[in-house]
């Protein structure tokens, strides 16, 4: 018995063993020839890249939902093969998608952290391989941006300062305390969103009290009942203004003011997202401001900014380059207009 | 026929146990009781000494906490009295049951809408049903495995979109509805509650469904036909799931394949705090109603007195153990 | 002279081939094997730089097996640990806290062995069944680690030392892969060899046969959680030096990968039957697999469908559910006739 165990257990080890001993043998020859293809095509002067995009999100989320066709689209006229992953905002499965990613030695790598704080060992691996990467939709921290050739997408920061910024000139002054709903917890967006919007609120009009926080978790269901509930706890009396990362969340706060036959247009709120939800709520005037974030310029601006660093137009020298997604704020104002018109 | 049997059969079956239960220890009748002190203690507490808690609005929001949940959570009474510990595919369930509703209804209307979330909790309920009544497999694991195969088909289908109604649709009023101060979800806890205890009290089904998770062998010896029994509770707790579902997007109008995470260890909290034995055979519909009104009010408490997310979990996680703790340890006292 | 006589059951194998079939029949990695040979074959013939990026492939195994070699020492006694997820989280932080690397080391695999001793409690003394007792341990501990690291990921401080630790030490291999070559030989030898590891399969086989043969049961299930926690916050410390950071919200996908490592290895879940080894082959199978996926960009919901698939398959076609199919198809029948007439 025992001996049928261990003899088992090496069998399998030796199984294991073998195929990748084999697999090696194999990698030499399909090595060489990977080269050769690569020789033929810079020659025949066809440029094809292989990139891998390294995402938290996808179809599983609204907004990754319609990054990914512009990406797609535009990957496809600069001539880009693009591999896509998805580690629904799972650090440790992102770092695992990253080493799989080195390993396969593309032309370069598109990442959009998951979780900032832990992707510099990936972004290490990527530059002692050779493979220059690109950020996109969230930015590394300051300290591992040297890593990177550049960083295209939103500034959720200044997307929360932004959402700030129109709160302030509504209140224009006035003492009043407001409620704030976040995104899920530990997720860099809220985190980002939602410092940027207590800060701005802090030095521009501190005139303004946040008075309680709660996490509605992106969606407007648990906005609704965090909202209701933080208006009992802190007493509805006190509330006149509302803050919500997401629209779609607001729309959840909104939902809670008019279950309780308040109406929304008295209170001051703001969000960020411009989205189908959001929108509408702005041209009807329950929201009073949100910004605008095109799904589609960030997925294109990835693979943009990812085939600048492949054609030769950025380079290692040059200092890093940063595309910022303008931060439109929409008001009743302009709501209609074309250029904020939603796209997710 | 088969009834009189079977109670004779599995009377017999559990006569040893039955002799012990004068035991004067305190610890079984906590264990059988002590949900309606503890609920009642903790309504009293948050309505004296927590600010806002006993206002309409508030009680309106510890519903609409509840109801989701606590229609679930009945539904899976039935899967957990059997003996089966739990069905992990709720949370796959009431979001594609609420997805279906919002995305076919505005396509198609509410009526085609319905039809094709019962054939998706159909579905449900056969695959979970055969694997643990005619397999035999350890339900956790099928139903770990049938929600990863529910979740991918709905985000394959449905993506992240949110999906909504338009704002004057049939979805929103029924959302908004309320009879006199109390919310549409109240409602239809209620009903869905009152139905549920009805089947697991009054029927035949029932009946077999309690024995089942009483004694097995028993059961089987009586001549039941324990695979279909199996499908039977699962798909109690698939129509329930839906009809959560439902709920659920009528509350906000929206539907997102996200929504419904948490809902399957939630519900099962309630069902062990309840009362409940996981062990199976012990428990019921409305102490399972108590349980699901105890978490939601605790939670409800929690958030309104500005406790964090952390916080909160840990609350939980203590709350089931000292639950399944007293459970524990008054079987033991009941068996010395 | 008295004749003995021997009563023969089963028919008795001589020849080679005959024993060599009974002892592969009694094993019970069967269906894990398969699925290796049919992953293997399939990856070879569609993404072939899963054999040769192994360092990678490798990791993946070791990420995936090493929890779910602590989690079949649960197994085999019949019981389960759904905890070790948030001991990996709460392990993690705890380390990063820690500023000096290796007290935060030790630190957190104590915490681990704390976790598994009152998961042990919890089970064995108070009679709680694991299921829900390792259940409130995951949420509570969850929040824990919530608390203790601010909502945040935490950094640990010397990150050099994490980076240096995710690079390779002995030919390609890295201190992941052999910590967990390291803990299969430990396990394995302890499963098979030691009389405490042998004695897991008694406990979990049949429990009131172990008491009586006078096993010290509660001991061993002290002894077993002790392992499943240790070994998952060795996980949690390699994952937070890996990373230079701790997760607080780490470890629920390592949870589902290690549970089905070990059922489609072939443990069974009542407890008694089952292997280390086998655990080893599933979780090879499914970190091939996953590496294989990420390669091929296939969606994660088709991902997941096929994982849910797999799973599915494994938990259902162990021999004993099989044999129970038949049997209820056979009694359904033979139940009507019987009363029928």
């Amino acid at each position: 018995m025992r001996k049928s165990r261990i003899g088992l257990a090496s069998a399998s080890l030796i199984a294991v063993a073998g195929l990748t001993l084999a697999g090696c043998a194999a990698a030499d020859e399909t090595a060489t020839d990977a080269a050769d293809t690569t020789e033929e095509a810079a020659v025949t002067g066809a440029d094809t890249y292989e990139v891998y995009a390294l995402l938290p999100q996808g179809n599983d989320q609204a907004y990754g939902t319609t990054y990914l066709p512009p990406m797609l689209a535009k990957a496809a006229e600069l001539g880009i093969n693009l591999t896509i992953t998805n580690s629904e905002y799972d650090g440790d499965k992102q770092a695992s998608e990253c080493e799989v990613a080195v390993a396969a030695q593309p032309d370069g790598i598109i990442l959009w952290p998951a979780i900032a704080d832990t992707i510099r060992p990936c972004l290490e691996a990527a530059q002692a391989a050779g493979i220059p990467v690109w950020i996109t939709n969230a930015d590394v921290n300051p300290e591992d941006t040297e890593l990177t050739y550049g960083y295209s997408g939103t500034d959720s920061y200044g997307q929360g300062a932004a959402s700030a910024e129109i709160m302030c000139e509504i209140v224009d002054g006035a003492e009043i305390g407001i409620i704030q709903i976040n995104g899920l917890t530990g997720n860099s967006v809220a985190t980002l969103r939602g410092n940027g919007f207590k800060e701005t609120i802090a030095s521009n009009c501190p005139n303004v009290t946040i008075l309680a926080e709660q996490p509605g978790d992106w969606v407007p269901d648990k906005s609704q009942i965090a909202a209701s509930e933080m208006l009992t706890s802190v007493g509805i009396e006190n509330v006149q203004g509302m803050y919500a990362a997401d629209d779609s969340m607001i729309k959840g706060g909104i939902d809670a003011l008019k279950a309780r036959g308040l109406d929304p247009a008295d209170f001051f709120i703001t969000s960020i997202g411009g989205t189908f939800l959001g929108n509408p709520l702005v041209v009807s005037g329950e929201l009073d401001g949100t910004i605008f974030q095109s799904s589609s310029w960030d997925g294109e601006n990835a693979v943009i900014g990812m085939y600048s660093v492949l054609s030769g137009e950025v380079t290692a020298d040059d200092e890093r380059v940063a595309l910022y997604m303008p931060n439109p704020k929409v008001t009743a104002a302009n709501a209609s207009d074309a250029e904020v018109a939603p796209e997710w | 026929m088969a009834k009189e049997t079977l109670t004779e059969v599995i009377t017999v079956a559990n006569s040893g146990e039955a002799d012990v239960k004068k035991s004067r220890s305190a610890l079984p009748w906590i264990a059988d009781n002590g949900i309606f002190i503890f609920t009642a203690l903790l309504l009293l507490f948050a309505a004296v000494f927590v600010d806002g808690f006993a206002s309409l609005a508030n009680i309106t929001d510890v519903f609409h906490r509840a109801a989701p949940i606590g229609i679930v959570a009945a539904g899976m009474t039935f899967v957990v009295i059997s003996g089966n510990y739990l069905d992990l595919s709720v949370v796959a369930q009431v979001a594609t049951s609420a997805v279906i509703m919002l995305a076919v209804s505005n396509l198609y209307g509410v009526p085609i809408a319905m039809l094709a979330a019962l054939g998706a909790a159909m579905m449900y309920a056969l695959v979970n049903g055969i694997a643990v009544g005619y397999f035999k497999a350890n339900a956790v694991i099928v139903t770990l495995s049938t929600t990863y195969i529910g979740v991918g088909v709905l985000r394959f289908f449905s993506g992240g979109s949110i999906f909504f109604g338009p704002e004057d649709g049939p979805i929103r009023a029924f959302g908004a509805s309320k009879l006199g101060p109390i919310p549409y979800s109240a409602i239809v806890l209620i009903i869905v509650t009152i139905l549920l205890a009805f089947v697991l009290n009054r029927t035949n089904f029932g009946f077999v469904v309690r024995s089942f998770g009483s004694n097995e062998s028993a059961t089987r010896l009586g001549g039941v036909n324990t695979g279909l029994v199996i499908i039977g509770a699962f798909f109690v707790t698939a129509l329930a799931a839906m009809v959560a579902g439902w709920v659920l997007a009528a509350f906000s109008n929206t539907a997102v394949s996200s929504m419904s995470t948490g809902y399957d260890f939630q519900a099962l909290a309630a069902i062990i705090v309840g009362g409940t034995s996981v062990f199976g055979g012990k428990g019921s519909v409305f102490r399972t109603l108590l349980g699901v009104i105890f978490v939601s009010v605790l939670t409800n408490v929690l958030v309104i007195s500005n406790i964090s997310f952390g916080y909160q979990q840990v609350a939980l996680g203590v709350l089931i153990v000292v639950a399944v703790t007293v459970d524990a340890l008054s079987r033991k006292v009941g068996k010395r | 002279m008295s004749q003995t006589q021997t009563i023969q059951i089963g028919q008795r194998e001589t020849t080679f081939f005959g024993k060599l079939r009974l002892k592969i029949a009694r094993r019970t990695e069967g269906r894990a094997v398969i699925l290796l040979a049919v992953v293997l074959i399939v990856v070879s013939l569609t993404e072939p730089l899963v054999f040769t990026a192994y360092q990678v492939s490798l990791g993946r195994i070791a990420l995936i097996g090493l929890v779910a070699l602590g989690l079949t020492a649960v197994i085999l006694m019949g019981e389960l640990d759904l905890s070790v997820a948030s001991t990996l989280a709460v392990s993690g932080v705890v380390m990063a806290l820690i500023p000096d690397v290796r007290l935060g080391v030790v630190v957190a695999l104590g915490v681990g062995l704390l976790i598994g001793l009152i998961n042990g409690f919890f089970v064995a003394v108070v009679g709680i069944n694991s299921f829900i007792a390792t259940l409130g341990m995951l949420f509570a501990l969850r929040g824990l680690a919530f608390i203790l690291s601010d909502e945040a990921p935490v950094r640990i401080v010397d990150t050099d030392a994490g980076i240096a630790f995710g690079l390779a030490l002995i030919g390609p291999l890295t201190p992941r892969v052999l910590i967990f070559i390291l803990a299969f030989v430990v396990l394995q030898i302890f499963v098979s060899r030691v009389k405490a590891g042998r004695e897991f399969f008694a406990v979990g086989g049949n429990r009131q046969a172990a008491y009586d043969a006078g096993i010290p049961v509660k001991r061993r299930i002290f002894t077993g959680f002790m392992i499943s926690g240790f070994v998952a916050s060795l996980a949690g410390v390699i994952n937070t030096l890996e990373r230079t950071a701790a997760d607080p919200r780490a470890g629920l996908t390592v949870l589902l990968a290690s549970f089905a490592a070990a059922i489609i290895g072939g443990n069974y879940l009542k407890g008694g039957r089952g292997s280390i080894v086998g655990t080893l082959i599933g979780a090879t199978a499914l970190g091939v697999l996953q590496v294989a996926f990420t390669l091929s960009g296939v969606q994660v919901p088709v991902q997941e469908i096929f994982i849910g698939l797999i799973l599915l398959l494994a938990v259902t076609t162990d021999p004993a559910n099989l044999r129970a199919v038949l049997g209820s198809i056979r009694s359904v029948l033979q139940g009507r006739l019987k009363f029928q007439s």
